[in-house]
């Protein structure tokens, strides 16, 4: 009897390991996702009869905080209500760990159908085979900006799904109290490098109320801060162009970081070094608005669209202006690609969900909440749609709107200023920002070398991590 | 002929049923970690990518490299895996150090009849089971050089302010003192372990009127001794695996001072999708453990003191 007995739990317990180790062949998706979808009785793997035909299911993953979750998914459950052929069902992963769950997925040859590609990411994932490169937008007037097209090789691999250009935020009782002007919210206006440093010493105070202008001012117990420029390694970029440098040769084959752009991050290390106008940020997390103007202990700081967002969370009365600029004004812009994964039994219905959800009026809660600008010109030329997306959005009234519209959509538009960021058309750009150039920068940040010669000990690093 | 004595049924029945209670523990040892192990050592000798598992993959097919992978870690500048080695080892030496001195310490502190005890002990135990990436980030709002506690304290007593996770210098001795001030699982096995020296050693040599620190030395360390290398070997396996204040805080900086080999590894492989590469670092990393592990066994022979006599 206690032999059968051992028996019988030796073969459940393993078994229950078998199981565990096995794959989830089932699903239509390749995905391995096993939630049931609230209001739907599929499971996973499970293609039900509706209508006459099968609906399928495919798997879309995001990233994002949870009430961006949120907002995504109110906007599939629309999807998923409009018609029957199609289940799309949401697999959240948390941002920071996104590219890695994907490419573990992709490892069991199981990835989600579609979802958003972190930027550095996409070409080398494209050239690897993770993205399908279709063009989901081939032959149709009504698609993003030219800018916002991640290519290789002059081929389309993917599109933004959101639009996001950098805008210098501000607080505006810290003006105020300091009797200073807000900073110009078009660019015609733009403050010139000098005149920012200048107003930034304005607004920077030690406890006993000097500023660096004033005699006796101590560096060492600075309560307000003027300025803080993000330093998170990518946005650096924006200097070296306004600069009149290059992080890299325009067809993405070569890295550049000539003396223009050099002396244009050295500039941005010495607000800190040298002016004492900005606090010590030594670039190695993300959280540029949040350390600065949001925490409420920085007059300005410089950073993406989306700190539009962050009003919904905070008390902290703030506006938005032009970048101020070196020797010419410039932009760069960004957004997460929505793409298709290879792998995907359904192509065109993945194709025809992507178009649906990446167009405006399906993601508006995204543009609304202040995180995402339109991709397609016509929201940036239309009034009506202007006046949809900027002038009855709460969170851009009252930035107020009219600056709104100058400073962000406006720049938007003007291709003389704003350009694909260095990772649209640049492989390995993961490698090369995050891995090499973000660790070496702090030691320019902390002033133990200069740009020149960070870059002069990175630059073989550099290299090869663009070659693979 | 042999003269081994025969088994009973009983001896043999027993066996069989220790063998297929030991199967589902095996399969999952096998399945989970041995044959992962062995594939990446063989991975190692390929070129093989995240996108090579993909469907209509533009790559071609995985090929054996042979030790290109293994030359091309040393080579490349992008991953300079030469310097992961040295980062690593250097933190992991120096935590090891620390941890085990302060744990004994604290243990033998917390091994007197005071008020308190408990809460005491709680209190040390408390940052081990802390989560790692929140302890990190915490200790990044304490550290950072404007705005944090404590630069504000050192600037209030009249020092200079330190850049500590953001200078070359003192990031590693910053970590270290992380490290140590988690290593409430060391304190409180050193704290078994000292329950467990004879009281009649002590007693006898203070009734021949040795001092505390001599009785310390020749009588707690020694009889510490097993409970010291368990502790060293475990402190090392942990501390040569470190990645999170480099995920979640330094990304391998300032310069190259974080870029330790796991941290690499998970860059090469998460993110970069180089399988073949990282499972060649993955490889190496495997055989510095087990020579640092390997020379800890050897020489414990002449330091460990087994009361018993000595270990077979």
């Amino acid at each position: 009897m206690k032999r059968i007995l051992a028996i019988v739990l030796s073969a459940v317990m393993i078994l229950a390991v078998l199981a565990a180790c096995g794959n989830d062949s089932a699903s239509p998706s390749g995905s391995g996702a096993t939630a049931t979808p609230a209001g739907n009785n599929n499971t996973a793997g499970d293609s039900t009869s509706s209508g006459g035909g099968e609906r399928i299911e495919i798997v879309f993953s995001i990233w994002g905080d949870p009430a961006e979750q949120e907002t995504t998914q109110k906007g599939l459950d629309v999807y998923n209500s409009m018609q029957d052929k199609v289940y799309v069902k949401a697999l959240q992963i948390p941002n920071e760990e996104y590219a890695d769950v994907l490419q573990t997925m992709a490892t069991a040859g199981n990835m989600p159908d579609c979802g958003m590609v972190n930027e550095p990411t996409a070409i080398g994932w494209a050239r690897q085979g993770l993205l399908m490169p279709i063009d989901i937008y081939e032959g149709q007037a009504d698609k993003p900006l030219d800018y916002l097209a991640f290519k290789d090789g002059g081929k389309t691999v993917a599109y933004s799904g959101a639009n996001e250009v950098l805008g210098l935020w501000y607080n505006r009782t810290m003006f105020d109290a300091a009797g200073v002007d807000y900073p110009p919210t078009s660019l015609d206006k733009a403050w010139t490098w000098d005149e920012f440093i200048e107003v930034a010493k304005q607004l920077t105070f030690d406890s006993n109320g000097n500023t660096p202008n004033d005699d006796g001012f101590d560096k060492n117990n600075i309560v307000q801060y003027g300025a803080y420029v993000n330093q998170w390694t990518w946005q650096l970029e924006v200097w070296a162009l306004s600069n009149g440098g290059k992080w890299f040769s325009e067809d993405g084959k070569s890295i550049v970081f000539d003396d223009a752009a050099i002396e244009a991050m050295q500039k941005v290390v010495d607000l800190h070094l040298v002016h004492n106008v900005a606090p010590f940020n030594p670039g190695t997390t993300d959280s540029g608005f949040g350390d600065s103007v949001g925490a409420g202990n920085v007059a300005m700081c410089t950073e993406g669209q989306w700190a539009t967002g962050f009003a919904g969370d905070t008390d902290i009365d703030y506006g938005v202006a032009v970048l101020p600029y070196m020797k010419r004004k410039a932009n760069i812009v960004t957004g997460g690609p929505v793409g298709v994964f290879a792998g995907t039994k359904y192509p065109d219905e993945v194709a025809d969900f992507v178009r649906w959800y990446t167009d405006e009026d399906n993601n508006f809660g995204t543009i609304e909440a202040g995180w995402w600008m339109p991709t397609k010109m016509n929201w940036y030329t239309d009034e009506a749609l202007l006046k949809k997306w900027i002038d009855d959005v709460p969170l851009r009234a009252r930035l107020p709107a009219d600056a709104y519209r100058t400073a962000m959509k406006d720049v938007a538009l003007d291709l003389t200023v704003s350009q694909s960021t260095g990772w649209y058309y640049t492989p390995n750009t993961f490698e090369i920002i995050n891995r090499v150039l973000n660790p070496a920068m702090v030691e320019a940040i902390n002033g133990s070398k200069t740009v020149a010669q960070v870059i002069a000990d990175v630059r073989p690093a550099m290299e090869a991590a663009l070659a693979g | 002929m042999s003269n081994k004595p025969k088994k009973s049924a009983a001896v043999i029945k027993e066996q069989r049923a220790a063998y297929i209670f030991l199967i589902p523990a095996f399969l999952g040892l096998s399945l989970i970690t041995y044959i992962p192990l062995l594939a990446a050592f063989g991975i190692g000798f390929t070129d093989l990518k995240v996108g090579h598992f993909m469907p209509n993959t533009p790559l071609a097919p995985p090929r054996f490299v042979g030790l290109d992978n293994f030359v091309n870690i040393f080579k490349n500048p992008s991953i300079n895996f030469q310097n992961s080695i040295w980062v690593t080892v250097y933190f992991a030496l120096f935590a090891v150090v620390s941890s085990v001195i302060y744990s004994l310490f604290i243990a033998m502190l917390l091994n007197r009849k005071m008020p308190g005890r408990g809460f005491f002990r709680s209190i040390f135990y408390i940052p081990y089971i802390l989560p790692a990436a929140a302890v990190i980030i915490s200790w990044h709002f304490l550290l950072i050089y404007d705005g944090g506690v404590i630069n504000h304290v050192l600037v209030q007593l009249g020092f200079e302010r330190s850049f500590f996770l953001d200078s070359k210098s003192t990031v590693i001795p910053t970590l270290v003192l992380i490290a140590v001030w988690q290593c409430g699982n060391l304190i409180v096995i050193f704290l078994a372990g000292l329950q467990n020296v004879p009281r009649v050693y002590q007693e006898a040599a203070e009734i021949d009127g040795a001092s505390a620190w001599r009785r310390f030395w020749t009588i707690t360390i020694p009889c510490m001794t097993p409970i010291i290398f368990y502790n060293v070997l475990m402190s090392l396996v942990a501390n040569l695996q470190i990645v999170v204040p480099a995920l979640a805080r330094t990304r391998g900086g300032p310069g190259k001072a974080t870029m330790f080999m796991t941290y690499m590894m998970y860059q090469e492989g998460f993110r970069g999708g180089q399988l073949g590469t990282a499972s060649a670092i993955a490889a190496v990393f495997f055989i510095i453990a087990a020579i640092l592990a390997f020379i800890l066994f050897k020489t414990s022979k002449s330091w460990i003191f087994y009361e018993g006599g000595e270990q077979k």
